[in-house]
């Protein structure tokens, strides 16, 4: 984020009058309000009525133009209004795999029955969106940013806006809702997963009375069959010992940080981000181990999420590796 | 660049104000502009109705080049001038319809849409025009809302209601402008005036002239008397004086004295007025003549107010300096007697003998016969005056064509004529004879309206007499038409040519022809003295006339103090626009059920119980009635009773009922 020193100031000074917080109700203290690209050229259009009345000494011409210039400031109080009132709270946001958008959701809500109408929400410099709170009470507006790097995102301040109702003038205030949203490591294609080749067995759970493997003795029950007993050892022993067979139905996957020794981080993290998205999608626990971490193999969309979030914030100090993409 | 779709809302508007503010520019427009106006206005609402696609490039510039080359040819080659100026903003603002694809070129024409109408009050600042083109400029400011407004919200008529509103809140601080704006005069002089050729006097005049004026019912202006006006025969108002006669034409003479502003600043050798008699104070508003002379009750002071822009002639002919664009009000004190040029300019005597050296023999030797039998000058006069009485002199309205040697034709043989015959023979004579004459023209007469006290001159009042410069009484004014038709100076040009039949002849609608219909008559003043009310006070609401009514409110002000009382004045209004938009609660009101309801809701968080946002009624009873079992009938009754009243159909009593259990619950929570 680079900023030039006035816009720093300004936002140091955004920061101190409106700290972030999750809902933000708008009022005097934080709507901003200045006339337009339209409202500027309006007042000299104004202007030149003006003049035309002044110098063809013309009543009505003149009156046009008062009253032009007094709906331009009527239209100061009624866009303000169609701010003020309102509050904004975080609803939560949707991961995304670097380079994807994440998706944030911002509630607007009415209190009373002062209705808002052609809003516009988005972050600095990107899409607007636009919103109206005329019927409901409230509702989820689902704004989307464009991410860059794996982390943390902080999408920093919302700017939200409104020209309604002559576009002459424009309301908006920058809210940062203290959003964050997850940024997963942008996926990079790899191999097959190291384990799921070489490394079969490497777990323990086994469904016993399989066929496939030596698994280990145990004792002849009445009534087992004759084919498995371990003659070998009977004859050593005189113990009846039964011969017994596994089949693997599931697999404990490991994905290791150290398989991909020799690779940078980032294309390591990217890789091992590819595995498990292609693992959560297959019958297969599996497990994370990165430096100083061991997730256990499990299963399941919320697992795969916490390994994926794992690798978003590796190597981190605070939890928050990645900023804001603007 | 993205692709952006105007609101079909803004742009219904947009098309539908864009015909209503050229309408009344039609008349004043050339034909081929007007069929690019047509053209361009047709085919984007095809494009509207998704018919037709954009033009192509070389139909615009067909639409351009028409434009452009019509203009000139609609004003026979003038380009300068205001009909022009607006032809041009007016092509430009249908043209630029065809090139609307981004919402910033909507905005252009929103804004050219405003500039046009605000030019149409420079042709017209009446009561009917002003309520049109409020509607115009709601219907331009629709669009502006339209285009504002979520596309999913397309109701036309509630976006003209918001314009509407808009307008209607900005009504106050408009008239606060209105009367506290400092008014200053013009910064610089127009460059752009009407070169329409507005009936009215012109500064010549050759045989018919006035005759033709005279089918007008055009208004030239109005008189307020301050007390009774002067009798119907005295009112003379002076326009012009022509002293030079030159191929059957009058005109102003070329070397004329030069003009002075104050009677201070007027010399000694050339302070040639002397006032007798009682005086009149009126005011005149002048309908615009694109011209810069005004009309007196002759002998008038000058007036020695702030609107210096008014000086007097040495012929007592007064001359604004701007020119009239526009409705012009001013002040005048008049004496109808008066005594002017009593010492003699040997100058300004020899230009009023001036003749041509030749044409017309037989006039010059009636006048030099009659000269001969005459005792004296005014016995020469007198003698001219009953030729015209006796010798069977015909006034109408209908003289017909003279030839070459006009007064010949006249005199000897039509013998049919209007006031500027008789005055243009009358003056031919006295110059034949040597006494210095010369013709004034300006109007005579008026309608005397009671409703406003003033008296309102048409064009059809136009009239033309002479003035013959006597010994020891200077120059004194001698009407020939009073010999020939004495009715027309004491009762109008309307009872003069009763017998033929003539008055209005061109304009059987005018209500000015029904004159002896006296309610429509009574309706009809009513209405003008509405309309001259309006003239006085807005349309005529000068810098001179903003002191005057100022300075009885604020005593004595200057530019300052009436910026500083605008500024008060403007913000306390605002602030009290402010208090009124920003606290209603809600843009609809809200229904007696659910402010009930609300009621109930907020009884119920003073306990500590308030409803959470999107909360239904149904779960917010169960919520509630879990932490407070104690009221859990009470809350079932007005819950239940609200959902089946909101949403189970309803019945008119269930309002009733939902209050009344409303209150008891109130009720309860207090014990």
């Amino acid at each position: 984020m680079s900023l030039r020193p006035l816009s720093r100031l300004f936002q140091n000074w955004l920061d101190k009058r409106m700290p972030p917080t999750n809902s933000v109700a708008l009022n005097l203290r934080n709507v901003f309000i200045l006339p337009t690209r339209e409202g500027v050229y309006f007042s000299i259009l104004i202007i030149f009525m003006m003049l035309a009345g002044i110098n063809y000494q013309n009543s009505l011409v003149l009156a046009l133009a008062f009253l032009l210039f007094s709906m331009l400031m009527i239209s100061i109080l009624h866009t303000y209004r169609n701010l003020s009132g309102l509050t904004l709270r975080s609803a939560g946001s949707k991961p995304a795999f670097a380079g994807d958008d994440a998706g944030f959701d911002v509630n607007l809500i009415r209190s009373g029955a002062r209705t808002f109408e052609a809003l516009q929400l988005g972050w600095h410099r990107h899409k607007i969106t636009g919103a109206d709170l005329i019927d409901d009470q409230q509702l989820i507006v689902n704004l989307y940013l464009p991410t860059q790097k794996r982390g943390l995102l902080n999408p920093g301040r919302l700017l939200i806006q409104s020209c309604y109702p002559v576009g002459l003038f424009r309301a908006w205030s920058w809210v940062d809702l203290d959003m964050k949203a997850v940024v997963y490591p942008r996926p990079i294609v790899a191999g097959p997963v190291p384990g799921a080749t070489s490394n079969i067995g490497e777990g323990d759970a086994l469904q016993r009375d399989g066929v496939d493997d030596f698994y280990g003795f145990r004792n002849y029950q009445h009534g087992d069959s004759l084919r498995h007993v371990a003659w070998k050892n009977y004859a050593r022993s005189d113990e009846l010992l039964l011969k017994e067979f596994a089949a693997y139905v599931d697999r404990r996957i490991w994905l290791d940080w150290e398989y991909l020794s020799g690779e940078p981080a980032e294309v390591r993290l990217g890789k091992l981000c590819f595995w498990i998205v292609q693992l959560a999608s297959g019958p297969d626990e599996y497990g994370l181990r990165l430096p100083g971490l061991e997730i256990e193999p499990a299963k399941g969309l919320e697992h795969r999420n916490k390994l994926l979030l794992e690798l978003a914030v590796f190597g981190s100090i605070d939890g928050q590796g990645a900023g804001s993409t603007s | 660049m993205t692709y952006y779709q105007i609101p079909r809302n803004s742009l219904a508007w947009m098309l539908v104000s864009q015909v209503a503010v050229i309408l009344p520019h039609v008349a004043r427009l050339p034909v081929w502009v007007v069929l690019v106006v047509v053209g361009c206005v047709t085919w984007r609402t095809m494009i509207y109705q998704g018919r037709w696609a954009y033009p192509g490039r070389w139909v615009k510039v067909g639409f351009v080049i028409t434009g452009l080359v019509g203009i000139p040819l609609g004003y026979k080659g003038r380009v300068y001038g205001l009909e022009p100026a607006v032809s041009l903003l007016v092509v430009a603002y249908v043209l630029k319809l065809l090139e609307m694809h981004q919402k910033r070129d909507a905005y252009v024409v929103i804004l050219l849409g405003y500039f046009v109408a605000i030019t149409e009050f420079l042709f017209y600042q009446t009561i009917p025009y002003t309520l049109y083109m409020i509607a115009v400029v709601t219907m331009i400011t629709a669009s502006l809302v339209g285009l504002n407004q979520t596309k999913s919200h397309v109701r036309p008529f509630k976006t003209l209601k918001l314009a509407a509103i808009l307008l209607g809140q900005a009504l106050p601080l408009m008239l606060v402008m209105f009367l506290l704006f400092p008014r200053i005069s013009p910064l610089w002089s127009i460059p752009l005036q009407s070169q329409t050729a507005k009936t009215g006097i012109t500064d010549s005049m050759s045989p018919g002239d006035i005759a033709s004026l005279s089918k007008s019912d055009g208004l030239a202006f109005k008189a307020t008397f301050e007390g009774e006006p002067p009798r119907f025969p005295q009112l003379y108002w002076r326009g012009l004086v022509f002293s030079k006669y030159k191929d059957g034409i009058w005109t102003r003479d070329d070397m004329r004295p030069s003009v002075w502003r104050h009677r201070q600043a007027v010399p000694g050798w050339v302070d040639n007025i002397s006032p007798i008699g009682q005086r009149f104070d009126y005011s005149v508003m002048l309908e615009p003549t694109h011209q810069n002379w005004l009309f007196t009750l002759a002998a008038s002071d000058i007036p020695d107010d702030r609107d210096v822009a008014m000086v007097r002639e040495h012929s007592l002919v007064y001359i604004h300096r701007r020119g009239v664009s526009s409705k012009l009000n001013y002040a005048l004190t008049s004496h109808l007697d008066y005594r002017l040029d009593v010492n003699p300019n040997a100058f300004i005597l020899h230009r009023n003998t001036i003749l041509p050296k030749e044409g017309n023999p037989e006039s010059r030797i009636l006048a030099e016969r009659l000269f001969a039998e005459s005792t004296n000058h005014k016995d020469y006069i007198r003698r001219i005056l009953t030729l015209y009485n006796t010798d069977a002199f015909f006034y109408t309205l209908q003289p017909g064509a003279l030839g070459e040697d006009e007064i010949d034709d006249f005199l000897f043989s039509s013998k049919r004529g209007f006031c500027e015959h008789y005055s243009s023979s009358f003056t031919f004579l006295m110059r034949a004879a040597g006494i210095p004459a010369r013709v004034v023209v300006g109007y005579h007469g008026g309608e005397y309206n009671p409703n406003g006290n003033y008296v309102a001159v048409h064009q059809f009042d136009a009239h033309s007499w002479s003035e013959v410069w006597l010994e020891n009484e200077g120059w004194v004014r001698v009407d020939p038409t009073m010999a020939v038709a004495p009715e027309r100076i004491e009762q109008g040009i309307e009872a003069a040519v009763a017998e033929e039949n003539s008055f209005l002849s061109d304009s059987p609608l005018s209500l000015l022809k029904y004159r002896q219909l006296l309610w429509l008559t009574e309706i009809r003043l009513q209405l003008d003295a509405v309309g001259h009310y309006w003239d006085t006070w807005v349309v005529g609401y000068t810098p001179a006339m903003q002191s005057a009514f100022l300075s009885d409110y604020l005593g004595d002000f200057d530019t300052k103090s009436l910026g500083a009382a605008l500024l008060a004045t403007f913000f306390s209004v605002l602030g009290l626009l402010a208090i009124v938009i920003l606290m209603r609660r809600s843009n609809t009101p809200l229904s007696a059920l659910d402010q009930a309801y609300l009621n109930f809701c907020q009884s119920l968080a003073k306990q500590g119980l308030a409803r959470a946002v999107g909360e239904g009624p149904l779960d917010y009873a169960r919520r509630i009635k879990a932490q407070r079992a104690d009221l859990a009938d009470a809350i079932d009754q007005v819950t239940m009773s609200y959902v089946n009243a909101n949403y189970g159909g309803g019945a008119p009593g269930d309002i009733k009922e939902m209050k009344k259990a409303v209150r008891r619950f109130q009720l309860k929570t207090l014990l």
